[in-house]
């Protein structure tokens, strides 16, 4: 049994489990930290940097989802740096893909979406990159719209370590990455699909989703994934 | 060779090594790192060998790795048995024949002999080569090596790389042995503790601590890896080091391994360095066949290999984690720390992963002992760091310096300044991408972990980028942040798109992208969220560049954005060419030198009048910066850009035709607005001003203290230089133009500048530095001594000069110059007595070889120490002190020192020409803020003064400058003014549209330069006649065909 500890959050002394991450023992004291690419029962990877908070006696702002707590920390998770440099993160991938919500499948209900709404984004203050990128609809149940996604790559850890079909990948690097599905293959044509879905479900944006849906029409289902991810000892 | 398994057989190699080192035939060796190999060491070693097999000569030839000295490549050692080693510079295959009979001779001739080494500190041992040559430098005593100390380079360029007994020969694996047999890891891991050796990959983390965590962890296997995967653009020390001493790398590894109980050890380098790994393959290869490497280290008992991977070449990789997911067949993306890879690293298990440097430093440390190590170096980072000094500079390699060093040693010492002449450094890039941009006045930075740190700046792996007046920051900051954007691996989000903005945003400003004037702040904002926010140590440090070139440099990023002006001229879109882009008045070069080619001579004069009002009077006296970065020198000199434009506007001046060309001019004026200008001071900068205003159809007035205008060009630069009747048609043709000119009239004084804005809609102050500055010598005081500019001033205007036979001039600008050739004329012996060197003359260096010509003597390094006078209070002589050239000031220049050696000079006249300074209380007075040093403050771009349309320009806002630059001042300050004063942008309606041909020249002109003729000594030195005939016409039509066009610019489709 893992020793409890006590750390504060916001000031307020909770107590945590020894090896839980910041994020981790935030959730169970009641606190939010704003997260992207996390998903609870998936490995940690620390991408979107939103969940960064300030701990006290370092000037590094650390990210809550990969930093493992320790007896007396004292986390600050909201400041107004923070908050700049959260909103900052949203404004980059806005504008870094067409993410055009008015047609979008997952319209009001988009993580994405719904972190700008709370960080009271309203508009861009950097141009948009409007990058060319192609629809992968060769699935027959489902659809890869490259302008949706975020790189999160939370489809890539649920396909390897719940699904273990290891469809999904990152090819290429920096802005140039894209998501990539078996051997660079069209997602239809690769094999090791199992067509299961929860790529799509933990997928945040509407990049990953279900055909025969409408704007506004995709509610993503994906409650369960990490009660399995947990079942099957992920972390 | 059986592996070594007791000490008898240790020592029995080591012998034979050092033999191999210290042979009793000549020994040859050359410098064949890839530095040397790029130089045609490859060719040298072939010819020598060639020679030698066909000769039979009894010669050891042998290769080495490089001696640090890159800018001398390719470098060659001879030593002949009991005497120095001779390291010789720029060998050329041709030298081989002679270098070879010299040997034979016993007696190698100093021509190509850059040092000599009498004996060397291997530090694990000394070789005494010999003593002999005492007509050649030491290598401590050349400026290169002089304060280096090397310890990590302790055996490149000395020893045979592929040769494990040479190593061995020199103490190489003693240390290792040592160890053994003591016995005691945690003892060495002890001593590297208290040695407080930092990692050299940059980030500066405590080896021992790091090799502590390991050494405690239970688990095994244990790993140790190497970091070979350097990639900083201009640092490649990581790759010398390895080709010339791989063994040390080794030694320092299995030493680490014994100490941290690590059995595997892993070489991750690049595959770009292929001599580099094939030495490495080499070099383990023999330590395992002499029992080095393997499972019985030497016979102790202790098992231990090392293997070779090579890195396709991400810049990512060199992250440690990168680097270990690399290793693992995974593509290179850094993981979140913690865990550390101390904790969980290659396959899970624990690992230490140091620089190649920090190996290097291992085995000394161990040798020595801590205390010896920390000796070296400031007290929180100790022992040496190699960097390699590359950029504008002129001696360029790798450079082991202790920590602390200050920058300027680097720089001016090692280095020995700047690598361009007439180029003054501006900064130093270190750290490579990751880096910051430190500028020169901060050069007595001492180089170590912190300082640059607090700087903006980090050690980062060693690199030094020297760069000078040619580098534009701003293209600097964008070149890095291209490299680190497209090397990013993705991951995470600040790095992955904030630096791709960043790019966009430098890019935009790079090449005058319209809209971008807020941009600076989102830039700021960008880079400080990507520092604080990305994964890993290359989003962390990828925005250095970009915020330290903000921080130090923030005016050429508001010259790019605000003036669409790239000062060091590199941003091309932002200019027409590079003549249009140095000039001050930013005239249209190539398109007059185009016109006159094609014979249109009249349009020509109009392009060039349009462009700058006074073109017979620039034509003679203007600096020519337009010159400074012409493309023409490439082939071989610049076009004389200066005489064309002299010779266009003597020709119009006094063709028939002016008159129509006059009325030309006159109908570009725009209708009459009805508001009134004042411009106060009538010199160059004032009749820019009102030219450009009375064209814009402003009602001028200009005032002016003197009974005539022109300012300097009439009253201070000598008739020889420029007659006044070429300046008079040039301002009558401005009072043509509708300017009233009122004279013997001090603004200021005589009329109040509040009555000047009570008549006027807008003033521009353009007065001259009249006053001269007064030096505060003993002497002063005595008849005789006269100011520079009021002699000129006497002469100009025909009084006679009252200057005695024997004439001494104190100073080195252009009015030094001019006073000394004006005493020339006056029948006078003149000599000129200047505190710097010649290169450090302001003065045109022309005028200043003219004036030697005439018979004027200059003293160089001569401080003026006292004026002596006679009984009557008349100047009798003048003692100067003799200075010597010291350190670097804040200009980029040798300060005079003073040696204390007084030299006497009889004469009769002292003419102090020591700069001009003014008197502005009266701007104070009404409400215009001065600077500290006595000059007005105004917005840059506008000109305008704290006060609202009160603007100023030329010698009021610079100090003393030249002609160019203040007429450039009066040409800004009328556009500025106009679009005050009418609210709309009406400057580019004054400028018709010229027809000319489009199509840069197919082939360069083959004609050389034609210089503009002096006339005969004889007739110059005693007269006033004009002294520079100018060009002919035929002459200046084969300069216009030497242009180059740069100004056209085509888009070359890839096709």
């Amino acid at each position: 049994m893992p020793q409890t500890i006590s750390i504060r959050i916001d000031g307020e002394l909770v107590s945590a489990l020894q090896g839980q991450t910041i994020l981790e023992a935030a959730k169970q004291a009641g606190k939010y930290i704003p997260t992207l690419c996390y998903f609870e029962g998936l490995s940690a990877v620390g991408a979107c940097r939103l969940c960064i908070v300030e701990v006290a006696g370092t000037d590094k702002l650390l990210p809550a989802c990969t930093t493992p707590v320790q007896d007396g920390m004292s986390v600050t998770t909201t400041s107004p740096k923070l908050t700049q440099y959260r909103r900052i993160a949203l404004e980059l991938l806005f504008v870094e893909r067409n993410h055009v919500c008015a047609v979008c499948v997952s319209n009001g209900h988009c993580e994405l979406q719904n972190l700008a709404t709370s960080l009271g984004i309203t508009n861009m203050r950097h141009w948009y990159n409007y990058p060319n990128l192609p629809v992968d609809l060769s699935h027959k149940r489902f659809v890869l719209d490259h302008n949706r996604c975020i790189l999160c790559t939370r489809c890539v850890r649920v396909c390897a370590e719940v699904e273990g079909a290891h469809v999904w990948e990152i090819t290429e690097r920096g802005i140039s990455s894209r998501l990539t599905s078996g051997l660079n293959q069209p997602w239809g044509q690769v094999t090791d699909c199992t067509n299961c879905g929860k790529c799509v479900q933990v997928c945040p944006t509407g990049a990953l989703a279900e055909k025969g849906w409408a704007v506004e029409e995709m509610v993503k289902q994906n409650d369960n994934i990490s009660g399995l991810a947990h079942r099957k000892g992920g972390q | 060779m059986p592996p070594i398994q007791d000490i008898g057989a240790f020592n029995a190699v080591r012998e034979a090594g050092l033999a191999k080192l210290l042979p009793p035939v000549p020994r040859v060796a050359i410098g064949m790192g890839t530095c040397g190999r790029g130089n045609g060491a490859e060719g040298i070693y072939h010819a020598f060998a060639d020679l030698i097999g066909r000769t039979g000569m009894d010669v050891k030839l042998v290769s080495v790795g490089c001696f640090g000295a890159c800018f001398q490549e390719p470098m060659v050692n001879i030593r002949l048995p009991g005497e120095p080693l001779l390291v010789l510079r720029r060998v050329q295959i041709d030298d081989v024949a002679r270098l070879l009979q010299d040997i034979s001779s016993g007696r190698i001739t100093p021509e190509l002999v850059y040092c000599k080494l009498e004996e060397w500190d291997h530090i694990t041992s000394t070789v005494k080569y010999g003593r002999g040559y005492p007509e050649v430098p030491s290598w401590t005593e050349v400026a290169f090596f002089k304060g280096q100390k090397k310890i990590v380079l302790r055996n490149c360029g000395l020893i045979n790389p592929d040769d494990i007994e040479e190593y061995i020969g020199i103490g190489g694996y003693q240390t290792l042995y040592n160890v053994l047999i003591d016995g005691r890891p945690d003892f060495v891991v002890e001593q590297v503790k208290a040695s407080k050796l930092r990692g050299r990959g940059g980030a500066g983390f405590l080896t021992g601590n790091k090799w502590d965590f390991l050494a405690k962890s239970k688990t095994d296997p244990k790993y140790i890896i190497c970091n070979a995967d350097e990639g900083d653009p201009g640092a490649y020390m990581n790759r010398n080091e390895i080709e010339g001493d791989p063994h040390s790398l080794l030694e320092g590894m299995i030493i680490g391994a014994y100490a941290m109980g690590a059995s595997q050890g892993i070489i991750y380098i690049r595959a770009e360095y292929p001599l580099a790994v094939h030495r490495l393959r080499r070099a383990i290869q023999n330590a395992r066949e002499y029992g080095l490497l393997g499972n019985n280290v030497l016979g102790r008992g202790f098992k231990f290999d090392i293997e070779v991977v090579e890195g396709a070449g991400a810049f990512v990789c060199g992250e440690e984690t990168a680097l270990i997911a690399s290793l693992e067949g995974q593509a290179g993306r850094p993981r979140p720390r913690p865990p550390f890879p101390a904790q969980k690293g290659l396959w899970g298990k624990p690992t230490n992963i140091n620089n190649v440097e920090t190996w290097f430093n291992i085995a000394p440390i161990v040798s020595k002992g801590p205390a010896w190590f920390s000796e070296t170096g400031s007290t929180k980072s100790s022992g040496t760091k190699v960097f390699s000094l590359v950029g504008k500079v002129h001696n360029t390699g790798l450079v082991e310096m202790p920590f602390g060093t200050p920058l300027k040693t680097f720089i001016y010492d090692v280095g020995e300044g700047g690598s361009t002449p007439g180029r003054a450094i501006k900064a130093v890039q270190t750290g490579g991408p990751s880096g910051g941009c430190i500028p020169r006045e901060m050069f007595d930075t001492p180089v170590d972990y912190e300082t640059l740190q607090q700087l903006g700046a980090i050690m980062g792996s060693g690199g030094m980028v020297v760069m000078d007046e040619d580098n534009c920051m701003v293209d600097v900051a964008r070149f890095f942040i291209e490299f680190t954007h497209s090397e990013s691996c993705g991951k995470c989000v600040p790095c992955r798109v904030g630096l791709d903005k960043c790019l966009r945003i430098l890019t935009g400003i790079t090449k005058g992208i319209p809209g971008m004037r807020d941009r600076l702040e989102h830039l700021d904002e960008l880079a400080r969220m990507i520092r604080d926010c990305s994964l890993c140590g290359l989003g962390q440090t990828a925005p250095n560049p970009v915020l330290t070139a903000m921080r130090h440099f923030r005016t050429e990023f508001e010259d790019h954005l605000l003036a669409r002006h790239c000062e060091a001229g590199v941003c091309q879109d932002l200019a027409l060419s590079p003549c249009e882009n140095s000039c001050p008045l930013r005239m249209n070069i190539p398109r007059f030198l185009q016109l006159y080619q094609e014979n249109q001579i009249e349009d020509a004069f109009l392009s060039v009048i349009l462009d700058n009002p006074l073109p017979g009077s620039t034509g003679r006296v203007c600096q020519h910066p337009c010159t400074m970065r012409c493309r023409r020198q490439t082939l071989d000199e610049p076009v004389n850009i200066r005489d064309v434009h002299r010779l266009i506007a003597d020709t119009v001046f006094a063709s028939n035709n002016f008159e129509s060309i006059v009325k030309r001019i006159i109908a570009r004026k725009l209708e009459p607005t009805g508001r009134k200008v004042a411009v106060a001071g009538a010199g160059p900068t004032g009749l820019t001003a009102a030219f450009y205003l009375a064209l814009l159809g402003h009602d001028v007035t200009a005032f002016d203290e003197k009974p005539e205008a022109g300012g300097m060009l009439r009253f201070a630069i000598p008739e020889y230089r420029l007659p006044k009747a070429v300046l008079r048609r040039e301002i009558e043709l401005i009072e043509r133009l509708g300017v009233n000119f009122v004279f013997n009239t001090k603004v200021g004084i005589d009329l109040p500048l509040n009555e000047l804005a009570d008549r006027f809609d807008a003033v521009f102050i353009s007065i001259g530095t009249w006053k001269d500055s007064w030096l505060y010598l003993p002497g002063t005081e005595l008849k005789g001594v006269h100011s520079a500019l009021g002699l000129l001033e006497k002469m100009s205007r025909g009084i006679p000069a009252p200057i005695g036979p024997k004439v001494a001039v104190i100073g080195g600008g252009n009015a030094a110059i001019d006073s000394a050739r004006s005493a020339l004329r006056a029948g006078a012996e003149v000599t000129i007595y200047y505190r710097r060197d010649r290169s450090d003359m302001p003065a045109i260096e022309e005028e200043t070889l003219a004036a030697e010509e005439e018979g004027a003597r200059i003293v160089f390094q001569a401080l003026p120490h006292r004026i002596i006078g006679d009984q009557d209070g008349a100047v009798r002589a003048i003692e100067i002190e003799k200075t010597r050239l010291g350190e670097f000031d804040k200009s980029g220049r040798r300060k005079p020192v003073t040696t204390g050696e007084i030299q006497r000079y009889e004469c009769d006249t002292v003419v102090l020409a020591v700069g001009e300074t003014f008197d502005l209380d009266f701007c104070k007075a009404s409400g215009l803020e001065l600077k500290e040093e006595g000059t007005l403050i105004v917005n840059r771009f506008t000109l305008e003064t704290s006060r609202p349309y009160f603007y100023a320009g030329g010698d009021v806002i610079t100090g003393g400058s030249n002609v160019s630059n203040a007429m450039g001042f009066g040409k800004q300050a009328a556009r500025n003014i106009d679009e005050r004063l009418m609210g709309e942008k009406r400057w580019d309606r004054l400028f018709p549209e010229f027809t000319y041909s489009q199509q840069p020249p197919a082939e360069p002109s083959g004609s050389r330069r034609h210089n503009g003729h002096l006339i005969e000594l004889m007739l110059r030195s005693r007269s006033n006649e004009e002294v520079v005939t100018g060009i002919t016409p035929k002459e200046a039509h084969e300069e216009s065909c030497r242009c180059l066009r740069c100004d056209v610019k085509t888009n070359v489709s890839a096709s």
